[in-house]
Formats: structure tokens, C-alpha cells, sequence
């Protein structure tokens, strides 16, 4: 009985604490500015590129998988897509492609800067529902 | 001695126990969720042979959202803590200032069922805090009825003699919609219309603000100085997006000597100026700081009024646009706000992102306007009748 008890309380809590703390947003900035963080303790050019690449894979992954899993409204999908392209800029960017000039190597600790100020930027304007952010920092943190 | 029966005993205290948690419960419950009982309530007299004042300052800094950034050394802040401090201190270091601060905070709980107040307002004069109180924010439509009333109850008498200069600090404020604006309460609304009317009710004696500082995301548009501008002289906006940090406040921290004379539109230019250093020191995406002078821009708003407005009607009216495909560009680029009045009265100081397609943009005109995403709408409309 008391260990049912104590189930029950602990399952109320994540329960209650899911719209209390719907700081979702928060999380996905936290994680562009820990990809900063890697960035910029790495001193060789090629180890920096490989990081930021595959920090915008991963992030892509999880929005994709969000997008599939059917349990999202259409507006969030829509959504979703336009930070995805967003996120694909960067990434065009940092490999020289679609029109853009490669990111020069002096240049990649100020990129990761800007990365993280325009995803921090972009995350504030997308309106998505509690439930699709909570997907996908859970895709993220199952894919890191 | 026979001892108790401790049947006896715990027949006897368990009722008185469940009384008191009762009591404790019900005390708990009516302190969170009466209106009108202050959760924390500090007033303190100000001294008779206080110093005139001649500086009247209004914060409003909106918190109830996700304003977490970081900074180069990845460093996490809260952009409205942030704010809320540096208020405090520039009304601890002005002698000659009443400055009013509502901090507008998430919604919260006590024991999860009791609601507590989200917001809390500072009142403070002659550099000292006069009063602390926590209150309660509008309840459905956000007319920042509540902040209006503190207003009233504590400004000073002499309001004709000082310049008073009112400052918002927040996300973006939609121009059409609003619902979800409060994070903590998804079906509210806040719109640019609901802050000119709290603008409205702060100036009941119809005397515009001197400045108005307007340190959010897409500030600098034509509908949001039209309507704002009816309560200020002079308006310092973002007419792009605004880095969280925000504008650089320290130029208010000395008023007496930042702005002796009350020439507000040149302290405008160096605040401006100011605030552009800084984020440009900083920040990587783009920087635009616009001063707009309030009558001087008067013919352009005319001019643009209408298309700006049919723009409105059709996102507002039309539910097949997603808002995903809703964006912003520089008025600039569409031929209908290219007119010759269109740098009339604006002050643009303008930085391009360091990365990203408009890496290479020269200059911006400080105004911003919305383009559907998908297609240009704005070359298709024809005018209809106009919002106001």
C-alpha cells in the first residue's frame, strides 16, 4: 500500500510538473549553447565543423521523428518546418552550399556565437504546443 | 498511578490534529486565493525636505515567457531578472526620480492547487523604495489595468514639470492575435492595441510620455509607432530582431547628468547609439536600434497606413495562412512603402548579421513590415477599408 502510495505521488508530481515547468524552449537553447561550448574548447578547425554538423543532424533527426509521430497538430508541423529550414541554413552555411560562402576555420568560434543568438531568437518566436517540445527534447536526449 | 489508556489518548488528539492541519489548510487557501490580501506589502514615508523630482520613469518588464539566453562564455541569464535589476539600480542612483517597476512573472502555485500572485510592482523615489507590493495581472485581456491603478496611487503631483520616459520590455507584441503571449496563461491576449490602451490609461491627463522605449523583437513598424504613438513624443524601437540582453541601459542610471536639460531627443540618439555599441560588441545576428520621432513620421504613417493595414486584415482573416508562413522584412523592399517621406523623422542605427543571407544588407530603413512567405501578398491586395 505505502509503496503504491509513494508511486502514485512521485507519478503526480512529473504529471503536474510537466505544465509547471514547460520550459521546453529553454531546453532546446541549452542545447545549442553546450554545441558552443564543445566548439569553442576544440582547437582544431576540422573537429569544430564536425561537431556543429552533427549537432544540427541530430537536432534535424529528432524534428523529423516529431513530425512522423503523428501525435502532432498540423500547425506544429508547419511549424517544425520552418525551424528545420531555419536549422538547414546554418548547416548550408557552415558547408559552403546552396549560394552560401564556406565559413571561413578563423571564423568558427564567432559562427557558433551567432548559431546559438539566432536559434535563441528563432526558439522564441516558434509557437509550438507543450506536448511536440516535450517529443523533442526527449528525441534529443535519446539521440545524444 | 494508572497509566492512560492510549486508546483513550489518541481518540482524543487525533481529532485536534486534523483540526489544525484543517485550519492551516484553510488559512493557506484564503491568504492565495483573496484578491485584495497582499502577499508582501512595504511602504516607507518619504522624508519631507526630499529633493524635487523631476524625472518620472515606468517600467513594465514582461517575464512570463521563456527569456533564457546565453552569452558568449555560455553563461545562462533570464533576460527580465535581468532588467528587474538593473531597474532597481537606476532608481537607486537617480535622487531626482520617482520610478515605477512591474515585474509581470510567470503564473505559479503553492501545493499546486493554490494559485499566487504574478506580478510585482516598486515604487520607488528620491532613490529610496517607497513601496513593494505584489499584485495580481489582468485576469483576461491584458489592459494593464492593475499597473494603472498603482499608477495612480503613488505618482508624484508635479507630472507637467518632469520628463517621463516609459519603458517595455518583452517579446515581440503581436499586432494581431495575442493568444499566448503569457506563457502561463495560453488563451490570454496581448496585443499592441492592449498596451497603447494601458498607455491610454497612464496618461489620463493626455500628456504624452517624453520617450518611450521599446526594447522588443520587430518594434519599429508602422502600425505599432502609429498606435503608440499617440502616448509618446519620441520612440526608440528594433525595427529587426532585438537580442535579449536587450537595449543598454546605463545611460539612465545618472539622469542629472545624462539628461540635465530634459533634451530627450538627443538623449534618445545617445541611448541609441549607446545600446548599438554594446550589442554590436556582442552579438552576432543583426542590430538595429531606430529613434523615431513621433510627429516627423506622421506623413509616411499616413502615406502606408493603408496598405499596412489591409496586410492585417488579410493574415487576421484568413486562417489558410499558417503563422509559420507569416515573416518580416524591411519595408524598404516592398515598392509600396518606398517613398521619398519613408526616412523622414528616423534615426536608424543598423548592423547586418555576421552570417546568413543578409550578411551583406547595407542599411535599413527602420521600419519593418510582414510578407506572407509563400507568395507575396503585398503586391496583390487591393485596398480596403483600414483597421483604425
Amino acid at each position: 500500500m505505502k509503496a503504491l502510495i509513494a508511486f502514485g505521488t512521485v507519478f503526480m508530481i512529473f504529471v503536474l510538473a510537466i505544465p509547471i515547468n514547460a520550459d521546453g524552449k529553454g531546453e532546446l537553447k541549452k542545447y545549442f549553447s553546450k554545441t558552443a561550448s564543445k566548439v569553442k574548447t576544440t582547437e582544431s578547425a576540422v573537429e569544430k565543423r564536425k561537431i556543429l554538423n552533427e549537432s544540427f543532424q541530430n537536432m534535424n533527426e529528432a524534428l523529423d521523428k516529431v513530425q512522423n509521430s503523428g501525435l502532432i497538430s498540423k500547425e506544429d508541423y508547419f511549424e517544425i518546418d520552418r525551424f528545420k529550414a531555419t536549422l538547414l541554413e546554418k548547416q548550408n552555411e557552415l558547408e559552403g552550399k546552396n549560394g552560401y560562402e564556406r565559413v571561413p576555420d578563423a571564423q568558427l568560434n564567432a559562427f557558433t556565437n551567432y548559431v546559438v543568438q539566432d536559434m535563441e531568437q528563432a526558439v522564441g518566436t516558434i509557437t509550438i504546443s507543450v506536448l511536440t517540445l516535450v517529443l523533442i527534447i526527449v528525441l534529443i536526449i535519446l539521440l545524444l | 498511578m494508572r497509566k492512560p489508556n492510549s486508546r483513550l489518548v489518541k481518540s482524543a488528539l487525533y481529532p485536534r490534529i486534523f483540526l489544525c492541519i484543517g485550519c492551516a489548510g484553510l488559512i493557506v487557501f484564503l491568504s492565495s486565493c483573496s484578491g485584495g490580501l497582499p502577499v508582501q506589502r512595504e511602504f516607507k514615508m518619504v522624508e519631507k525636505d526630499s529633493l524635487a523630482v523631476q524625472y518620472s520613469l515606468l517600467f513594465i518588464i514582461h517575464g512570463d515567457g521563456d527569456y533564457l539566453y546565453h552569452d558568449s562564455s555560455g553563461n545562462k541569464y533570464n533576460a527580465d531578472e535581468e532588467t528587474l535589476a538593473e531597474a532597481k539600480k537606476i532608481a537607486e542612483e537617480n535622487p531626482r526620480a520617482e520610478v515605477f517597476i512591474f515585474h509581470q512573472k510567470p503564473g505559479s502555485y503553492f501545493l499546486f492547487f493554490f494559485p499566487l500572485r504574478d506580478g510585482e510592482f516598486y515604487y520607488y523615489r528620491n532613490g529610496q523604495l517607497i513601496a513593494n507590493e505584489s499584485y495580481w495581472r489582468d485576469d483576461e485581456q491584458s489592459n494593464l489595468d492593475n499597473e494603472v491603478e498603482f499608477y495612480h496611487r503613488f505618482r508624484a503631483n508635479n507630472q507637467h514639470e518632469m520628463a517621463s520616459i516609459f519603458l517595455y520590455f518583452g517579446h515581440e507584441i503581436p499586432e494581431f492575435g495575442g493568444a499566448g503571449y503569457d506563457a502561463s496563461y495560453p488563451d490570454r491576449t496581448f496585443t499592441v492595441h492592449d498596451l497603447a490602451n494601458g498607455l491610454k490609461g497612464f496618461r489620463s491627463d493626455s500628456v504624452r510620455f517624453d520617450l518611450l522605449i521599446l526594447s522588443t523583437c520587430f518594434g519599429g513598424t508602422p502600425y505599432t509607432i502609429d498606435m503608440l504613438g499617440s502616448y509618446a513624443r519620441t520612440i526608440i524601437a528594433s525595427p529587426d530582431n532585438l537580442h535579449l540582453s536587450y537595449f543598454d541601459l546605463h545611460l539612465l542610471e545618472h539622469l542629472e547628468n545624462s539628461l540635465p536639460d530634459g533634451g530627450i531627443p538627443s538623449f534618445a540618439k545617445r541611448f541609441a547609439r549607446q545600446s548599438f555599441d554594446r550589442l554590436t560588441r556582442d552579438i552576432q545576428t543583426a542590430v538595429s536600434v531606430a529613434v523615431y520621432d513621433v510627429d516627423r513620421v506622421q506623413e509616411f504613417l499616413h502615406s502606408v497606413h493603408r496598405f499596412y493595414s489591409n496586410t492585417l486584415t488579410t493574415f487576421k482573416g484568413n486562417t489558410r495562412i499558417s503563422s509559420a508562413k507569416i515573416g518580416h522584412c524591411d519595408c524598404a523592399e516592398l515598392p509600396e512603402y518606398l517613398l521619398p517621406t519613408i526616412y523622414e523623422g528616423v534615426d536608424v542605427f543598423y548592423r547586418p548579421a555576421q552570417f546568413g543571407r543578409l550578411k551583406n544588407k547595407k542599411s535599413h530603413s527602420g521600419w519593418e513590415c510582414w510578407k506572407n512567405e509563400d507568395q507575396n501578398m503585398q503586391h496583390s491586395q487591393t485596398p480596403e477599408p483600414v483597421l483604425k
